[in-house]
């Protein structure tokens, strides 16, 4: 088997392999760190209570000074800086605990603290020198110095490697100079410290630019436009950076020269694992806010609540955000164990986006008239929620990534069969591999045996569907070869097919631990959540399965191809 | 200056209505509910840290802030959280939260003030779940200290206290020199409530308790907590107050619509008598 097999729960189940003990047991936080984090929650629904007010940083389009202080003082600007560097020191498991809390109660302070260590500082917690940690961290963790995290340009949003921005080696060597541009930077009007990706080797057409990460101070030739007016996250600061000839010492280099894409990709794996937490966070405020309102609102002589229809919504809110919850936590305990978990925090990070903005939307349509009214919070939330869905690697770009990555481990296995064939003698051990695996998905589907026997329907469903994922996966690669990487529509799918299937994969994992401490009884919430959320997975698998074999792509593709030549909707009634 | 700061957990206040008391009404159900510490003893804690800083440095402790609690090995989280807010060292009482009363807490507390010797046992006025407000007062007769209780305001002076009681018509400053014991009432944690010697008289605090940082939450891990037995402080661990029953406050009626003035008079004469 190919090594990655080993190392990736969604890789290995592209090539129909169920690893469960990748998932099994759903992973549990140690007794102490719970006590801690616990106390920890308490100081921030403290501080938020007593001093955050999101309706203000809303109006006001900022966080007040003295609200970000108190966040520093309380040590939220350095949660994963190990304690030695003055740092809080938290496990994955614990940041997302902490920064679910935060997005819970404001998005802009969120984004903040997220631009800040997610993405902007994470560079040098993943790759950075000793040297480069000491001389940075401790003034980092404390909030000092704010990060940022710099790599989007006018013309490169989702094709980060057409960046423009560019480093020239110094005559003597010893530094870079750094020229060029960035658009809608987060806490670009005031971070002190920029994650920067520029362009280490001359543009060529056609030719894969070299680019590199460099740690840039503000300083001489750094300057940053004024705030972006935007839809939402409106406290949070959204600048252009330029750099003018700004000098960077060969020092500020992160990880190696040229591979600076290899350091961009890292960041953004772990930063959208800490995005998806807040889509946990916001989307429990939103439930709770959603079941408030329909049990306190009457019409017809009910509260709107007892209706059907309302009820309907109420359960699918609480069925994915129960799946979404287990995903990112899951997907957590991946982090901390160092297994590949990139297909898994991009599949979190559209699992979450998406769910959180059906639950702002259904809980504004639930709320209706006031929901609309800026007297209440529903829209704001709505406004700032929506923001999930673009950065971080938009969603199509993800999913187009989940598919590809999850395909290119079975692609170069049957290159490698192909190879074998043609080599028998060299290509033994590649092709015997191969063959155990294809031996056994013939002999009958990968089992799921370690999902509790309460929920064996969800688990034959899971089963069911990984096979086909696998047998898809395979199927597409034979009739098309490379040229998978241009059919977005099956890409989708497949995609699709995968986030489904890590969802339901982690509500087996998670509730089979509740069911096995507590009981059929104890784990009743659980145990129908996971119910629900399967067979909303399920409908979802069947359909797209189905569409592999027969649909509307071309014609589709041929309506819209018609569209960009009319240049409009063709048609008037009038 | 060591002070001893007594702290209870109790049912969290906001989440009143996870109370359940079973048919028989012998007791109350405790499992599932949530526990807090208690409000006013956050305040006496907030209040003993001030007194052992300077207000614009608080990182850095003068004298000696040690806290006590009563029960079960799940009370430890109460006392972590206040050495995570600056309490240098932390004591557990083991004991069951049902078999423990005021009187019976303060000849505890009287055995454990002997061995700790602090200057000053801060305390809150009373827990908000019994609202007994007696043990600040048995602790201070069984040592035969002096008191103030409901302190409002404290300035430190060498070897004692002035602390300022709200009362009626105004406020009375009662001089009090250690060892002491003092109760807290929720004005405590104003800005310029309280003032070490250390302290800038202009210097003016957050209103409120301060909260645990992320950092130090990690570090109270390393703060000693020691556990020790009822029995080592109370011989005789008789309680002064039994509960013969438990009993849920009926629930509140819906109110009604009065169709207009005159049918409200009515209804307050006649119904409410209330005219
Ligand atoms: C509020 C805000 C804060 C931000 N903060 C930061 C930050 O701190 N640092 C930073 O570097 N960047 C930041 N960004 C930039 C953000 O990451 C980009 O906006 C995002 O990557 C998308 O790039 P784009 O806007 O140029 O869209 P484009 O790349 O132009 O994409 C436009 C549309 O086309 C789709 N699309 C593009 N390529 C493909 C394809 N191959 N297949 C299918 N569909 C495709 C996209 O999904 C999208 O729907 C921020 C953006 C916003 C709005």
């Amino acid at each position: 088997m190919p090594a990655t097999l080993e190392q990736s729960f969604m890789k290995a189940l592209f090539h129909g392999v169920i690893a469960e003990d990748m998932i099994f047991p759903f992973p549990e936080t140690p007794k102490e760190e719970r006590e801690n984090v616990g106390v920890m929650l308490d100081t921030v629904r403290r501080f938020f209570n007593t001093n955050v007010d999101s309706k203000k940083i809303d109006q006001e389009h900022r966080i007040d000074e003295s609200v970000l202080t108190g966040l520093k003082e309380l040590g939220l600007f350095g949660l994963q800086i190990p304690q030695e560097h003055g740092g809080v020191g938290l496990s994955t498991h614990s940041y997302l605990r902490v920064m679910q809390e935060v997005a819970g109660r404001d998005t802009s302070v969120a984004v903040t603290l997220g631009a800040h260590q997610s993405i902007g500082l994470k560079a040098l917690l993943l790759f950075g020198t000793a040297d480069q940690k000491k001389r940075y961290l401790p003034a980092l963790a404390t909030g000092e110095k704010v990060a940022a995290f710099a790599l989007t340009e006018p013309g490169a949003g989702s094709d980060a490697a057409g960046i423009k921005t560019h480093a020239e080696l110094s005559p003597d060597g010893q530094s870079f100079i750094l020229n060029g541009s960035k658009i809608w930077i987060t806490n670009g009007g005031f971070a002190d410290i920029f994650t920067v990706f520029a362009r280490t080797s001359p543009a060529e057409e056609g030719k894969k630019p070299k680019i590199t990460a460099f740690f840039v101070e503000r300083g001489k030739g750094v300057t940053s436009g004024p705030s972006e007016h935007k839809l939402g996250i409106r406290g949070t600061s959204t600048t252009e950076i330029f750099f003018e000839d700004v000098v960077v010492p060969r020092e500020n280099v992160i990880g190696e020269v040229g591979k600076g894409f290899k350091v961009a990709m890292e960041v953004l794996n772990n930063g959208r694992l800490g995005l998806a937490a807040g889509c946990v966070g916001l989307s429990q405020t939103l439930v709770k806010m959603a079941i408030e309102r329909v049990q306190e609102r009457r019409a017809f002589g009910r509260s709107i609540g007892d209706y059907g229809m309302i009820k309907d919504k109420i359960a699918g809110m609480l069925a994915s955000l129960y799946a979404l919850e287990s995903m990112t936590y899951l997907t957590a305990s991946m982090v901390d164990t160092k297994a590949d978990y990139s297909i898994e925090s991009a599949i979190c990070k559209v699992m979450g986006s998406e769910t959180l903005w059906s639950i702002v939307n259904e809980t504004l349509q639930i709320a209706a008239g006031i929901g609309y009214m800026q007297d209440y919070p529903y829209e704001r939330m709505l406004r700032d929620a929506r923001i999930n869905l673009i950065f971080e690697g938009t969603n199509e770009i993800l999913r187009a990534f989940i598919a590809l990555s999850g395909m290119a481990g079975p692609g170069k296995a049957l290159v490698e069969v192909a190879r074998a064939m043609r080599e028998p003698i060299k290509g033994f051990g590649l092709l015997s591999d191969f063959a155990v695996r294809k031996a056994r998905s013939m002999l009958g589907r990968e089992r799921a045996t370690r999902a509790h026997p309460l929920l064996s329907r969800e688990a034959v469903i899971f089963e069911e569907y990984a096979g086909e994922l696998a047998s898809q996966t395979e199927a597409l690669l034979r009739k098309h070869g490379r040229d998978i990487a241009e059919m977005q529509f099956a890409q989708r799918r497949i995609a699709d097919e995968a986030i489904d299937l890590f969802g339901i994969a982690a509500c087996l994992a998670r509730t089979s631990r509740a069911i096995e401490k507590r009981g059929e009884e104890g784990a009743r919430r659980e145990i129908d959540l996971t119910t629900v959320f399967t067979a909303m997975a399920h409908k979802r698998l069947r359909q797209n399965a189905s569409d592999y074999q027969k649909n509307d792509d071309e014609l589709r593709k041929a309506v819209a191809v018609r569209a960009y030549q009319d240049g409009a909707y063709p048609f008037d009634l009038l | 200056m060591k002070i001893l700061v007594p702290l209870k957990r109790v049912a969290d206040p906001d989440n009143a209505n996870k109370v359940k008391i079973p048919a028989s009404g012998a007791t109350i159900e405790t499992t599932g509910l949530e526990w807090k510490p208690n409000p006013f003893d956050e305040y006496a804690l907030e209040a003993a840290l001030r007194l052992t800083e300077d207000g614009k440095a608080p990182k850095v402790r003068a004298g000696e802030v040690v806290v006590v609690t009563f029960g079960p090995k799940e009370t430890e989280t109460t006392l972590r959280a206040a050495l995570a807010t600056g309490a240098d060292r932390a004591i557990r009482v083991d004991a069951a939260d049902d078999k423990l009363d005021g009187h019976l807490v303060a000849r505890a507390l009287k055995a454990l003030v002997e061995r700790e010797k602090p200057d000053l046992v801060l305390m809150g006025k009373q827990a908000v779940d019994g609202d007994s407000n007696q043990v600040g007062q048995i602790l201070a007769e069984q040592l035969d200290y002096p008191m103030a209780t409901f302190a409002a305001t404290m300035k430190e002076e060498a070897g004692g206290l002035l602390v300022g009681r709200e009362v009626d018509g105004g406020v009375i400053t009662l001089r009090v020199k250690f060892p002491a014991v003092v109760t807290v009432d929720l004005r405590i944690v104003a800005p310029t409530s309280v003032y070490s010697m250390k302290t800038a008289p202009a210097f003016k605090y957050n209103d409120g308790v301060r909260f645990a940082a992320l950092p130090a939450i990690m570090a109270a891990k390393k703060k000693p907590l020691a556990e020790v037995k009822l029995a080592d402080l109370a011989a005789d661990q008789g309680l002064r107050v039994t509960y013969h029953g438990f009993q849920a406050p009926p629930a509140r009626k819906a109110g009604i619509k009065v169709k207009d003035v005159t049918d409200l008079v009515n209804r307050l004469k006649n119904e409410a008598k209330a005219l």
